[in-house]
């Protein structure tokens, strides 16, 4: 029986087809915003997955990985490259695993967590009829964000408290999770006389380890939020919680630079001088852009034929080593596979 | 308007508590002050209130930012919005925006490291204060138990000719650390304040024991037959880990408490004892500061604490109702030897020493010392500190006579252990004060039965807790289920 931690991370190393070093599992999921990070991402699928601990160390990391070995999962060469064993194939094949959306949260669910908690913890003392508390909740951003929701939606009527949790009883009651799940998410949150629960305290009442509970809690929260996104209307207050809790446009700074003058027109070349930056970078900037934008037409970089090509060494050769593809489909150039590679099975964004 | 009255319109009382008066006078005549009142005696009140006498900032250097949070926080639910805190938490553009508008706060709140910023020092300069406030000074002397080199340099800082009065609060000093205070703060004929230290209605008791799991049977059996709420001291993270899970396993409503935990577990874990609703913690020492729970009936030590002055202030955490409450010290052969480990581990030796010359011929900044994982950041302010003094070798000197002086720390706590003599009166010595009175069930060297003093725990049946998201959301949001 393998921790969900565990899991998570046999699943990952099988995406990433052993065709990585044992670090890039780490980087993804710390949420690294180096360019080979982010490229794997598109390249190996890995975009439920990214970001999703960026406060996980290299030592927990490490120790992981120490069981992995012990318990002959994993074998790790000398140059940092791994192999799976049999034992890791026959654990994937039954292993049920949790769903996430690390790619389009990026740890900003706990904002939206951070904002309920405290609109909850000021209800339900406004409730017990005491005005003044000490907030669990000390960022000033989070406070100032939670003074406004609470005046603009009128909370001295009294009726706020009703609507919300009607919002909460209907949004989580219909999406399909353990209660279990439900339990970790609603008793982290604090009221009147109500202080949260720890995760000590949660992990014995549900005889789970604190690293699986707070797995669990992360999923939850991004299936909670994609529910109140799928249904918007519905949930006019939770609706005001996540505003900018997506990422509404992935691509890092530069490489919005580099896509906005794109777009205008110039050429890769141009944009290079223009912006003083090596061309290799900004082929970096197409790659995630093509990651990215469902907009962006590989295709005036790469024949249909050429991308049906790359897909059918992918599937032939079972691998997405550019070394490989790149001796199969010789006529293209490392940046074009890169490209459609990038583009291959883009997940819907 | 008279003293009084300014006390009971912005903080609701009608008297003062010994010293409160005494200490506020003679701020406001201009005097410096050094004040030493026990914990939970009112020491924030002594600079809160003159703030709303005088028509300028009140500056109060603190050196624990938790602790910093936690009265920025309090002054804030009492309505006070000109209070700041200047600390590492604040992003860039909080903290110019707080050091601009610094004159227009009533109390500015502040570390030793901020105060020692060129743009922190160029604004204080400009602009005049009312009365700076040393909290926990005690932390200035080399020979206090918590000695931070930045404490330091307060005294070169703000001792400036026409500088406003100083006031000095600790709850725990000794003479040699009170004069310490004095002269490193170039403080002037201060009024000194000294409270007794000594807290009639804790009772001190002491267990000795074979080994070490004898101890812990003892503790459970202890703390399922005895009435709470208590504090269990202990000293790794590990053990506070362990031994609340075999607390909870036998019933008894118990969590873990230490620094490296989730800041919001704890959080959830303060108020849960204040609440009620949890009955025991374990803890590492960085559990107390800034819990304000009045009723915490007793205090067990599991492991010795690495000196006299951390024992005062972790028993003194009971009790602060003025009830009968009870310490218990528990000792196991060989719990010196580790207490003395625990005190010395973090701190800079020799090859710390070598390697920080070594990083500086090599142009390197010694702070990387810290991000090569090879020193820790309190054993790095302590190096760099005297690094910047002495020469390497009086430094290697220096650090191995403070080593020294932590290790003879632990004998005086075990001297408590071994004596046959009134304990009580051995802990009022160390401060260099004399036992005026001795209570009923003293300690156990005078005789103590600790039923007098405590309670029988009384076992509730608990209606079964199991987890139920809907009932716990409607119960905090339309307050039933």
């Amino acid at each position: 029986m393998l921790f969900q931690f565990q899991q998570i991370l046999l699943q990952i190393f099988h995406k990433f087809n052993q065709e990585r070093t044992i670090s890039a599992p780490f980087h993804l999921l710390r949420g690294k915003r180096s360019g080979q990070t982010v490229q794997d991402v598109g390249i190996y699928q890995l975009h439920s997955y990214f970001g999703i601990l960026p406060k996980l160390s290299r030592k927990k990391y490490d120790e992981e990985l120490s069981i992995f070995v012990n318990e002959q999962f994993i074998l790790i060469k000398e140059d940092g490259y791994y192999e799976l064993t049999e034992k890791a194939f026959e654990h994937l094949k039954k292993s049920q695993e949790l769903v996430f959306d690390g790619w389009h949260y990026r740890g900003n669910e706990h904002v939206f967590f951070a904002r309920l908690s405290l609109v909850v913890q000021s209800l339900s003392h406004h409730l017990a009829g005491k005005m003044s508390f000490i907030p669990y909740q000390k960022d000033e951003q989070i406070q100032q964000w939670v003074r406004m929701f609470l005046k603009t939606n009128h909370y001295q009527d009294g009726q706020l408290q009703q609507k919300l949790l009607k919002e909460i009883l209907n949004s989580l009651e219909h999406i399909a999770m353990e209660d279990r799940a439900k339990n970790i998410l609603i008793y982290r949150l604090s009221g009147y006389n109500a202080a949260g629960f720890t995760w000590q305290q949660i992990s014995f009442e549900e005889n789970l380890k604190e690293m699986d509970l707070q797995l669990i809690y992360i999923a939850s929260l991004h299936s909670w939020l994609n529910a109140i996104f799928l249904q918007v209307e519905e949930f006019p207050l939770l609706l005001q919680m996540v505003e900018n809790i997506r990422v509404k446009n992935p691509l890092s700074g530069s490489a919005f630079q580099t896509a906005e003058l794109f777009f205008n027109g110039h050429s890769m070349e141009q944009i290079s001088r223009k912006r003083g930056l090596k061309m290799s970078t900004i082929e970096d900037h197409m790659v995630e852009l093509a990651m990215n934008d469902p907009q962006f037409d590989v295709e005036q970089f790469v024949s249909n034929e050429d991308v049906q090509a790359v897909l059918a060494a992918v599937d032939d050769y079972n691998t997405r080593k550019l070394k490989v593809l790149h001796e199969v489909v010789p006529q293209l150039s490392y940046f074009q596979l890169r490209l459609v590679l990038a583009r291959g099975e883009r997940v819907e964004a | 308007m008279k003293l009084e009255d300014i006390l009971n319109k912005y903080f609701g009382y009608s008297a003062f508590r010994p010293g409160q008066r005494e200490v506020i006078e003679k701020v406001l005549d201009g005097k410096d002050v050094i004040a030493l009142l026990p914990t939970g005696m009112g020491k924030s009140l002594c600079y809160q209130l003159p703030g709303y006498i005088f028509d300028k900032p009140v500056l109060i250097v603190s050196p624990l930012l938790s602790l910093m949070q936690d009265q920025v926080d309090q002054m804030k639910q009492f309505k006070e919005k000109r209070v700041v805190a200047l600390n590492s938490f604040l992003n860039p553009m909080q903290k110019r925006a707080s050091i601009q508008n610094l004159h227009d706060y009533r109390f500015i709140f502040i570390s030793p490291e901020m105060l020692l910023q060129e743009q922190v020092q160029q604004k204080l300069n400009s602009m005049e204060l009312s009365l700076i406030v040393v909290d926990e000074a005690h932390c200035i002397s080399q020979w206090g138990f918590d000695f931070r080199p930045d404490y330091l340099r307060i005294g070169q800082v703000l001792g400036k000719p026409n500088r406003p009065p100083i006031m000095a609060l600790s709850a725990t000093a000794t003479q040699k650390v009170l004069g310490d205070i004095e002269a490193y703060l170039n403080m002037d004929s201060p009024y000194k304040f000294i409270h007794s230290v000594d807290r009639p209605n804790i009772h001190l008791g002491k267990m000795l024991f074979q080994g070490r799991e004898e101890k812990i049977e003892w503790i459970l059996d202890h703390v399922t037959k005895t009435a709470g709420p208590g504090i269990i001291y202990t000293q790794s993270r590990l053990k506070t880990e362990s031994l609340s899970q075999r607390l909870l396993q036998s019933g008894v409503t118990t969590a873990a408490y230490h620094g490296g935990m989730d800041p919001l577990d704890r959080q959830f874990i303060q108020q849960q004892f204040i609440d009620g609703s949890l009955d025991w913690i374990v803890a590492t020492n960085a559990f107390g500061m800034g819990v304000h729970k009045q009723n915490v009936r007793q205090v067990i030590h599991e492991s010795l604490p690495s000196n006299m002055a951390n024992y005062m202030q972790e028993i003194g955490r009971a009790g602060r109702d003025g009830e009968d409450s009870l310490a218990i010290l528990l000792y196991a052969e060989g719990d010196e030897e580790l207490a003395k480990f625990v005190g010395i581990d973090d701190y800079p030796v020799d090859a710390h020493v070598d390697s920080y010359i070594s990083y500086r011929s090599r142009n390197e900044l010694p702070t990387s010392m810290i991000h090569n994982g090879e020193i820790s950041e309190t054993a790095f302010r302590v190096l760099d500190y005297w690094m910047n003094q002495l020469q390497p070798a009086d430094v290697k000197q220096r650090l191995s006579s403070m080593k020294y002086e932590k290790m003879r720390a632990v004998e005086e706590v075990m001297d408590l252990i071994e004596t046959n003599t009134c304990m009580r009166e051995q802990l009022v010595h160390y401060f260099g004060q004399t036992l005026e009175n001795r209570p009923e069930d003293c300690c156990q060297c005078c005789g103590l039965q600790y039923e007098n003093i405590i309670r029988v725990r009384e076992i509730i049946d608990a209606p079964s807790k199991e987890l139920n998201w809907k009932r716990r959301i409607e119960q905090l949001l339309i307050g039933f289920s």
